[in-house]
């Protein structure tokens, strides 16, 4: 893999002195990315194209599988509730939710007259079918482990559902709004990757795994009907080549493509062809494994953060496109997020090392092409940490087994999650002791036990207040740190208006094209 | 010559069974298995042990390869541990999509260098010479992906003529693909075109040079007809291997040409697979590729046994030779 490497290295370069050498032709100021994408009022139908990297030759509608083809799902189904910009969970496919005063049990209420694409009406019978696919072994879901805490799924009546937990959650909702909760037909488990029958925006037209597919508008779609008539989905891997098709206006939307910010600087500068911002959307991390001899002792995790300020890899590695991270791992936009700057200084990080005796302390610093901001990121890191006197080397190996033999298995590396998780699941999945995607292995019972204790607290307020605690925790004695939030950089034709993602979604309703 | 063809074959057969060896044990070392690299960020120990007993990954691994050699030699190549489709079909399907690109790109790429090769090492020091050597040189020094990238640059985005990618994958219409296909040719025409050049070129100056043609041309033959009558026919056989190295390597599935256009041929599937580790559609690909090699290596020799009599009779008088030899040292 690492000829592929080089040759995509080059070819940003290549890109990168291309737009360059364009600047200083014109004489043009330089190119800055728009903060957002363009809003107004779009045309009515039309067909948008969408170029995706597909996941792989096995990818399926399935929503609940861990191989499923993300852009489809949003356009196809629903949820039961779906989390809004700020991380509040909002209705989609329920009305209304309650739970009994221990939050143990929780009833939602579905809405009234909504049709699957069969034509088929929902019912709390399908909630239940599709719950119980999901917690089944053999779909091997990711959503699987957060949802263990169910212990049955009940349908009361035509549009009442009930969810009997084993221990109390306050926060329960929330935990419904992952990309693998999309409903789907009841006993429709071994058709669904292929006939996407969802409740959603669009219907299905067509779907090859790795390869093309379409939807078109769902006329009887309970939220209204969609701005598009039609999307097409082409399945591009490579990441040049996916940009050359938007250049080439071959399609008009490029998804789950971080652009680097030379290509960025292209796509920007090219006619027809623009760069939109997805707020916070890539959530950097340097995970320090907490079962490592190197960052066993917390003392040792201080000084690997209060060497670095993060708003130093904020402007040099991803050139102020995104948020100072601070090592929390909330993301600025939610609501529960805990505003602490917390102290940077180098001189304290030496003197922590000179008690530990590890003066002079150096490791591996472990990267990869599998991100365009990885290496950027770790570099810049590793000149921030060498203030305090330690010395990564930066070790950048290839990117096909980068989260089979890197992640979770050497003692410090960069690596990246999407942001949109609720905040319970968030530090649920990835903080807790012993959680399978706890990708620095930390563990710290205080931390575990203020999680149980906030899911069981139904005052609002207080709950809130531990969840805050608990990032506290994490930025004192935790493992991993966050460097920066950083925005992605998505490239789309400049006919595309109303563009926007969050939450694991496209706005697909509101998503069109401009007058003609 | 029946003989010779016939060891060849035999050979042949051999080193296919080598080239799937390799292969399949090159990538049982590859860290991460098919389950593992699918699951990526989601291979929790969970779901990858679900997925690998799905897939039947848990059997021991040269017992995995012994059912794999039986299976081929009867002409079962199994299905893809990703897609679940047979590997034949979607094999020939890549391979039909590799040949849109290669035929068209072996046929100019072969003909045109020939000619300016000759028309080079004819007008040797002069104008035409010195330009078609640079530019040669040139394109020779240039990877194929940089080519790839200028040509998608100035002939899909600043000139639309071409489309940038194929976007419908393997089900693109054949209309589609044919469009597709010309940039991707070009580039392998100019990637292969150098060599051929530079070796024709050298090629024709030795010929030229040689004591038949400079009698030739004492005794008052015409120069055009002693180049293509007296000089072309031999010099073209030292470059005989030099093209068929070329046109394996080409029909092999030109890997990075094909990936950068996106083009759904042999090479683009051979990627995918690898970074997958879908080792059924690896493993024939692998024969593929070297089936390839020994037959157009085998055109080549034959060719070249057809068109030079000298080395017909050379094999035969140095066995004659060799004989007593052997021989002598047996007894």
């Amino acid at each position: 893999m690492s000829p592929s490497i080089d040759r995509r290295t080059l070819l940003a370069g290549a890109f990168g002195s291309v737009a360059t050498l364009g600047l200083v032709a014109c004489g043009a100021p330089p190119l800055q990315v728009p903060r957002q994408a363009a809003t107004g009022t779009p045309r009515r139908g039309g067909t948008l194209r969408i170029a995706r990297p597909a996941a792989s030759a096995a990818e399926t509608l399935d929503p609940a599988s861990s191989l499923s083809a993300y852009e489809y799902l949003g356009a196809l189904y629903n949820r039961l509730v779906r989390l809004d910009r700020a991380g509040q969970t909002v209705p989609d496919l329920a009305s209304d939710w309650s739970s009994d005063a221990d939050a143990t049990t929780w009833s939602f209420r579905l809405r009234g007259g909504v049709r699957f694409h069969d034509g088929r009406a929902l019912t709390a019978r399908d909630v239940r079918y599709t719950i119980s696919h999901i917690l089944d072994p053999k779909t091997a879901s990711p959503q699987a482990g957060p949802l263990e805490l169910i212990k049955g799924v009940d349908a009361v009546d035509a549009t009442t559902v009930r969810f009997r937990l084993k221990t109390p959650n306050a926060e329960f909702p929330s935990l419904l709004t992952a990309y693998q909760c999309y409903i789907i037909p009841e006993g429709s488990a071994s058709t669904i990757g292929r006939t996407g029958i969802g409740t959603g925006p669009f219907v299905l037209d067509g779907f090859a795994p790795a390869g093309a597919g379409s939807v078109h508008a769902n006329e009887d779609y309970f939220g209204g009907r969609a701005t598009l008539d039609r999307i097409d989905f082409f399945s591009i891997q490579d990441t040049s080549a996916r940009v050359n098709a938007l250049l080439a206006h071959q399609v008009d939307l490029l998804s789950q493509t971080n652009l680097d910010n030379p290509t960025a600087r292209v796509v920007a500068g090219s006619s027809g062809t623009t760069v939109a911002r997805v707020a916070n959307a890539q959530w950097y991390t340097m995970p320090m494994l907490a079962t490592s001899k190197e960052f066993s002792d917390p003392r040792m995790r201080q000084a690997m953060k209060l060497a670095y300020d993060p708003r130093a890899i904020l402007s040099t590695a991803i050139q102020g496109t995104g948020t100072a991270g601070w090592d929390n791992p909330v993301p600025p936009q939610l609501k529960d997020w805990l505003d602490l700057e917390r102290e940077h200084d180098p001189d304290k990080a030496r003197s922590i090392l000179r008690t530990l005796g590890r003066e002079n302390f150096r490791t591996r610093i472990y990267t990869s092409a599998y991100e365009p901001n990885l290496t950027p990121i770790a570099t810049a890191y590793a000149a921030q940490a060498q203030q305090a006197g330690i010395r990564l080397q930066i070790t950048n190996v290839a990117a096909d087994s980068y989260y089979t033999q890197i992640w979770m298995q050497r003692p410090l590396m960069v690596s990246y999650w999407f942001t949109g998780r609720p905040v319970d699941q968030l530090l649920n999945q990835i903080f807790r002791s012993k959680s399978s995607y706890n990708e620095s292995a930390w563990s710290n019972p205080r931390f575990d036990r203020l999680l149980d204790a906030a899911r069981a607290d139904t005052n609002d307020t207080t709950r809130r207040q531990k969840y805050q605690d608990a990032q506290r925790l994490i930025i004192e004695d935790g493992a991993d740190m966050t460097p920066v939030f950083g925005d992605r950089l998505v490239g789309l034709s400049t006919n595309v208006v109303n563009y926007s993602e969050y939450g694991f979604e496209f706005d697909y309703l509101s998503l069109g094209l401009k007058e003609a | 010559m029946i003989r010779l063809v016939a060891t060849r074959l035999a050979t042949s057969v051999v080193t296919l069974f080598l080239a799937a060896f390799f292969v399949f044990f090159a990538v049982q070392a590859l860290p991460g298995d098919v389950a593992q690299q699918l699951l990526g960020q989601n291979a929790t120990p969970e779901a990858v042990a679900t997925l690998r007993k799905q897939l039947g990954l848990d059997a021991n691994v040269w017992q995995r390869f012994a059912s794999w050699l039986g299976h081929a030699a009867t002409g079962d190549f199994g299905t893809s541990l990703v897609s679940g489709q047979s590997v034949s079909s979607t094999i020939w399907t890549a391979f039909s999509h590799t040949l849109l690109i290669a035929v068209p790109a072996i046929i100019v790429g072969v003909t045109l260098p020939v000619l300016l090769g000759i028309l080079a090492g004819a007008r040797r020091g002069r104008a035409t010479d010195s330009t078609i050597s640079v530019v040669a040189l040139v394109a020779m020094s240039i990877p194929e992906f940089v080519v790839a990238t200028v040509l998608v640059l100035v002939f899909a985005i600043a000139i639309p003529v071409f489309p940038a990618v194929v976007l419908r994958g393997s089900a693109a219409s054949f209309s589609e693909l044919a469009s597709a296909a010309v940039l991707p040719a070009v580039v392998l025409v100019v990637a292969m075109a150098a060599y051929i050049i530079r070796a024709m070129r050298s090629s024709t100056i030795d010929g030229l040079a040689t004591e038949y043609a400079t009698t030739a041309e004492l005794k008052g033959v015409p120069r055009r007809r002693l180049l293509w009558r007296h000089v072309v026919p031999t010099a073209i056989l030292p470059v005989l291997p030099v093209i068929s190295i070329n046109v394996a390597w080409l029909l092999g599935g030109v890997v990075v040409v094909e990936s950068v256009f996106n083009y759904p041929g042999l090479g683009k599937l051979m990627i995918d697979s690898v970074s997958t580790r879908d080792l059924p559609v690896l493993q024939a690909i692998a024969l593929l590729s070297a089936l390839i090699y020994v037959l157009v290596n085998l055109a080549a020799d034959l060719t070249a046994l057809a068109a030079d009599p000298r080395q017909r009779t050379l094999n035969r008088a140095r066995r004659r030779r060799r004989r007593p030899t052997l021989e002598e040292v047996s007894g």
